[in-house]
């Protein structure tokens, strides 16, 4: 086939925004129904380019672009290939999805504008096979995100602010990594870079890389900004950038400078400061997430808590983490977006998503609550879901490399359960706000979606086999994908696995005493948020005592304060130092001039003695 | 036409032209401003007109001189490709900013003598661009200077003339010094022609204070640590003005004349390659981080040119070639960029009546296209692809780092990200906010420049491949040996 199509993911979107664009003020329906069609043709190109990419090298384009230095190249192999086609599907279910949701709500033409813009941007990631092509479409993804969020409701734009400053800070790192790396490898090809040493600048370039990529999938410290955009950014959007398509992103390039570009041994600091950051990232979190009273803040939280899980499987450098870490990415890609669309059906059935005016909206909602439980048993690890089999993969991996990382990993399981219980209990059962008597299911067009996405969560179980051993596992070097096996109906590891399911059965137990104790699910796991500690850990989280962009903000304005003094120091030097002394200088010859006989008669003899002295010193 | 007049045109058309624009003026404004924009469009297009020879690789394309002069003072010009590049550059900017003019400053006195400043300022470029001696070279460094102090204060309050003396003396005094370094230049070359010296001077064959003396004269010009703080003091001129002061013209001149005469005439020992770049980062630091406290709205973009001068040096003194061909690109996307920031900042100063950013917000509903093109010329000064800004930026942290600058590229790269916080707040406190101040969109000649500078900006970065073998070609004539891959 023709390497040109692989122009084709990226053109047939950028071609339907600027029609989108072209049409203006055109109806509702024609705007998201051109949106869909172009979401579709990039599937469908997807798709066929799918099977051309199981060769050993892949098909790659090439266009000198501005030589001698960057060439326009992009490559489709095995685990771009799959991974394009997950980011396309995700962009067409959530275009659907968008098409009723966005009803009646203003900016539908820049919404439209901006989603497609967005997946082309996604597709040239995916396929770019050269360092500044990727992060030409990295960054073009920054401006996507920047103009989504500011879209949303009115003052969104500070959200919006705060998103653009910290990846675009994240994203300037990663320029700095590929600059490094480019120094290092002789070439900016991404193909061509092969296993670089990660000692002295090597570990600089890498660490700088992985900054890029964990931030764009969401990773403490870069991610205060989703549960901002959560509440601020129209819903759309959360299901499609922080929900999937940025994890799928982020992921993908973090599997590909750790597996690829860079020799990471497993005795490395960066393998430990993966890890590290993996297992910070989940317990926290998920902490944060298990007390918001919030549906979609709830779920913003564990859109980070799960990019967690994924750094940590693939900074183990053991092949059950790295497999485990890819299929937790396409899970967490399919249920997170299915909660987020089960969170926008509530909020646009009901007209709110604050957990206290929400309840019993089950038996009004009975398709949502069912996609919504398909999901979060599954976020949960609930046993035969597909999170259960791609967390046990993790477990492993992470007691490999130490108890530690496994613990986190387990309470992180944990911690996401009961909050699930307690979402799903606030939200779809207990008793209904007398407000809420006349909502109804929401129309075929957005529940199409969720269903689907459910659908292959339950796929994903127990049919694990199929994305595990015949996706990720094939596109991966022999070293990372390991030489067995790793899918399958019943666990490697019986122990991991009855552990974990103790993990879920503790949290329903959890769930079940708290609800006694405070007659309400939503206040279910109050315990936890108001015991000793904890609670001061709670309130101070909620004053942004912890928000690394709050702290970074405070920095930052302490260091251009004392920039700005010392600028003002230079300035006085030139408005008043100089200035000062000439009219000293000035002064001082006036005064000495000033037409005394004496002074006169002083300065002859202090002349005279001076010509003197000079003679006597010549002599 | 032959090459060496249209060089001579492109010079002497502005320059000598300006003193007619008074008088043009006297019949009728509308005249002189089109016989003032003509002379600007004229030296765009000799230079233009040369280009086709400099990229063939016909070097020089043009060589003029006043021979048989006694004591080794040359006369001459030169129209190489760095040259050429330089000249459609600055032209090209000042051709929009001229245009810009018509109609922001036709409410204000003093046309005659604003439009004449400017046209001369502007072939006083040209001269300096083309020069090969250093004698014409200072001529036209000091004619630059004393255009550029009237049009600071043209204005006339104290307050602002003030501030347009306080340019003049910082200039001229780095001049004087950098004119007691050609002095020992050419005390050690026996020559004023710049060919000449780097034939007879090699690398590290100038003795080191007459080094550090020129660089205080390039400093001084180009606004860097520890001569900078007349920049933002110049922000009391009128915003075409100081467009053409941070973007096109003056603060280039440093930047240029650094390349020609340590690029191209004498490279640059390492031992003052170091100290250039830790002025230059701290330059770069400690401006970024004054615009994110100053409130003014052209101080801002004003200590944001002084941070982004600060890139140029990294590139030109790194000692490597994709640093340098950076920092050409750099010129010309910073060029473009900041022009346009400028000339929108002028805009919105002029229809909300105040620079203070803090009376300002949700602008972007009253001025659309102006925020647009504002955002746009603010993301290429970040830095941000696709515009042209990242592949600049991009290559001179590459130059840096291939350079064997590591730890001073990170330091550069703190000051990028302090650019992209200072200029996302601008863009966030003027344009988006809560507050929403009574201005409307400017006039339609004003909005389609900023809105053309804009689309360079963007096109720049899309069209990189012909922006970057420009830029290539244009250093192709200073690759010398000595310079790494």
């Amino acid at each position: 086939m023709n390497e040109m199509m692989l122009l084709l993911p990226i053109l047939i979107p950028v071609a339907g925004a600027l029609l989108v664009l072209l049409a203006g003020r055109s109806s509702h329906s024609a705007r998201f129904g051109l949106t869909v069609l172009a979401a579709a043709a990039t599937l469908a190109v997807a798709v066929l380019l799918f099977p051309q990419a199981n060769n050993a090298t892949g098909i790659t384009f090439s266009h000198a672009w501005a030589s001698p230095m960057f060439s326009f190249e992009l490559r489709l192999y095995s685990l771009s290939a799959w991974i394009l086609v997950a980011a396309a599907a995700f962009a067409l279910l959530v275009t659907l999805y968008s098409w009723h949701y966005m009803a009646g709500r203003p900016h539908g033409m820049l919404f439209c504008l901006y989603l497609l813009l967005t997946l082309a941007m996604v597709c040239g990631a995916m396929l770019a096979n050269h360092l500044v092509v990727l992060l030409f479409f990295w960054e073009g993804l920054l401006l996507t995100m920047l103009g989504m969020i500011a879209i949303g409701r009115p003052g969104a734009w500070k959200t919006a602010f705060k998103a653009f400053v910290i990846v675009g800070i994240s994203d300037l790192c990663m320029t700095g990594g590929i600059v490094i790396t480019g120094l290092l490898a002789h070439t900016l090809r991404i193909s061509d870079i092969d296993h670089l040493a990660t000692t002295g600048l090597g570990g600089l370039g890498m660490a700088l890389l992985i900054i890029g990529a964990t931030a764009k999938a969401g990773s403490m410290p870069f991610h205060s900004w989703i549960p901002d955009a959560a509440t601020d950014a129209p819903l759309p959007f959360m299901a499609l950038l922080p929900a999937s398509i940025e994890k799928l992103v982020g992921i993908y390039f973090l599997a590909r400078i750790s597996l690829d570009m860079y020799q990471m041994s497993r005795e490395s600091w960066l393998s430990m400061m993966m890890m590290v950051v993996g297992a910070v990232t989940i317990i926290l979190a998920v902490a944060m997430a298990l007390v918001q009273k919030n549906y979609k803040r709830l779920l913003s939280y564990h859109a980070i808590s799960q990019v967690g899980y994924m750094i940590l499987g693939v900074g183990t450098g053991l092949p059950a983490g790295i497999v485990g870490g890819l299929f937790h990415m396409v899970n967490n890609a399919l249920y997170k977006s299915c909660l987020f669309m089960t969170g926008g059906a509530v909020e646009k059935q009901t007209g709110t998503s604050d957990l206290n005016e929400l309840g019993g909206l089950g038996s009004k909602m009975p398709l949502t609550f069912l996609c919504f439980i398909v999901a979060a048993a599954s976020i949960s690890g609930f046993p035969l879901t597909n999170g259960f089999y791609s967390k046990e993969l993790l477990y492993a991996g992470a007691l490999d490399r130490g108890l530690i990382f496994y613990l986190a990993a387990v309470v992180g399981t944990f911690l996401t359960s009961a909050s699930f219980l307690k979402l799903g209990h606030a939200a779809f059962l207990g008793k209904r706000n007398s407000r809420h008597d006349a909502v109804r299911e929401v129309p075929f067009s957005m529940l199409l979606p969720m269903v689907l996405i459910a659908a292959v969560c339950l796929l994903f179980g127990p049919g694990n086999a199929l994305a595990v051993d015949h996706l990720i596992r094939p596109s991966l070097s022999a070293a990372a994908a390991g030489e067995h096996h790793l899918g399958g109906l019943l666990p490697h590891n019986w122990l991991l696995a009855e552990l974990a399911a103790g993990a879920v059965l503790l949290a329903i137990l959890n769930h079940l005493a708290g609800w006694r104790r405070y007659g309400s699910g939503l206040h279910a796991v109050d315990h936890i948020h108001h015991a000793p500690v904890l609670s001061f850990m709670y309130d101070s989280a909620a004053k942004g005592w912890f928000d690394p962009y709050i702290i970074g903000r405070h920095i930052v304005r302490v260091v251009a304060w004392i920039g700005w003094g010392m600028d003002r120091v230079v300035d006085w030097f030139s408005d008043g130092f100089w200035v000062r002394t000439a009219q000293f200088g000035g002064w001082a010859l006036a005064t000495a001039h000033r037409g005394r006989y004496a002074l006169y008669v002083l300065w002859c003899l202090a002349g005279a003695a001076a010509v003197i002295g000079f003679l006597i010193r010549a002599m | 036409m032959s090459h060496e007049l249209l060089m001579l045109i492109a010079i002497l058309c502005p320059t000598l032209g300006s003193v007619l624009l008074p008088v043009a003026g006297k019949v009728s404004p509308r005249l002189r401003n089109t016989l003032s924009l003509l002379m600007v469009l004229t030296a765009l297009g000799c230079s233009v007109a040369l280009l086709p020879s400099v990229l063939s690789g016909d070097l020089p394309a043009a060589h003029w001189e006043v021979k048989n002069l006694p004591l080794g003072l040359a006369l001459s010009l030169k129209a190489d490709s760095l040259a050429v590049f330089m000249a459609i550059v600055s032209s090209l900017i000042s051709a929009v900013i001229v245009a810009y003019s018509t109609s922001y400053i036709s409410h204000y006195g003093h046309q005659n003598e604003y439009y004449a400043m400017v046209t001369m300022f502007l072939g006083a470029m040209m001269g300096l661009v083309y020069s090969s001696s250093l004698i014409l070279l200072y001529l036209f460094w000091e004619i630059t200077a004393i255009t550029s102090w009237r049009l600071i204060g043209f204005f006339r309050e104290p307050f602002q003339v003030r501030r347009a003396d306080k340019a003049f003396l910082v200039t001229v005094f780095g001049a004087l010094c950098m004119l007691l370094g050609f002095i020992a230049v050419w005390t050690a070359a026996g020559s004023c022609d710049m060919d000449v010296i780097h034939a007879k001077l090699g690398i590290g064959g100038l003795p080191f204070y007459a080094v550090g003396l020129i660089l205080m004269g390039i400093l001084a010009k180009s606004s860097t640590l520890p001569f900078h703080t007349w920049l933002p003091d110049a922000g009391v001129a009128p915003s075409p003005v100081t467009a053409m002061l941070h973007a096109a013209v003056l603060v280039k001149i440093g930047v240029y004349v650094f390349a020609r005469l340590f690029l191209v005439m004498l490279p640059l020992s390492l031992q003052w390659q170091t100290i250039v770049l830790v002025l230059a980062a701290a330059s770069a630091l400690v401006s970024a981080t004054a615009a994110l406290i100053e409130t003014d709205l052209k101080r801002i973009i004003a200590y944001s040119t002084v941070s982004q001068i600060a890139f140029i040096f990294l590139g030109f003194a790194s000692g490597s070639t994709y640093g340098a061909v950076g920092g050409l690109l750099y010129i010309l996307m910073h060029g473009l960029a900041k022009g346009g920031l400028f000339l929108g900042a002028g805009v919105v100063e002029q229809r909300t009546h105040t620079k203070d950013i803090r009376q300002m917000g949700g602008l972007i509903k009253t001025m659309p296209i102006t925020a647009v093109s504002f955002a746009f010329c603010a993301f290429s000064v970040m830095g941000i692809p696709p515009f042209g800004g990242f592949f600049s930026k991009f290559m001179v942290l590459s130059g840096g780092i291939n350079g064997g600058h590591t730890w001073l590229t990170l330091v550069f790269i703190a000051g990028a990200v302090l650019t992209i916080l200072y200029l996302t707040r601008l863009f966030v406190v003027v344009f988006l906010g809560d507050k929403t101040a009574q201005a409307n969109e400017g006039s339609p000649v004003m909005v389609a420049c900023v809105a053309v500078l804009a689309g360079l900006s963007l096109l720049g970065g899309l069209w990189i491949n012909g922006a970057s073998r420009w830029a290539w070609s244009a250093a192709s004539g200073f690759l010398v040996p000595g310079l790494s891959q």
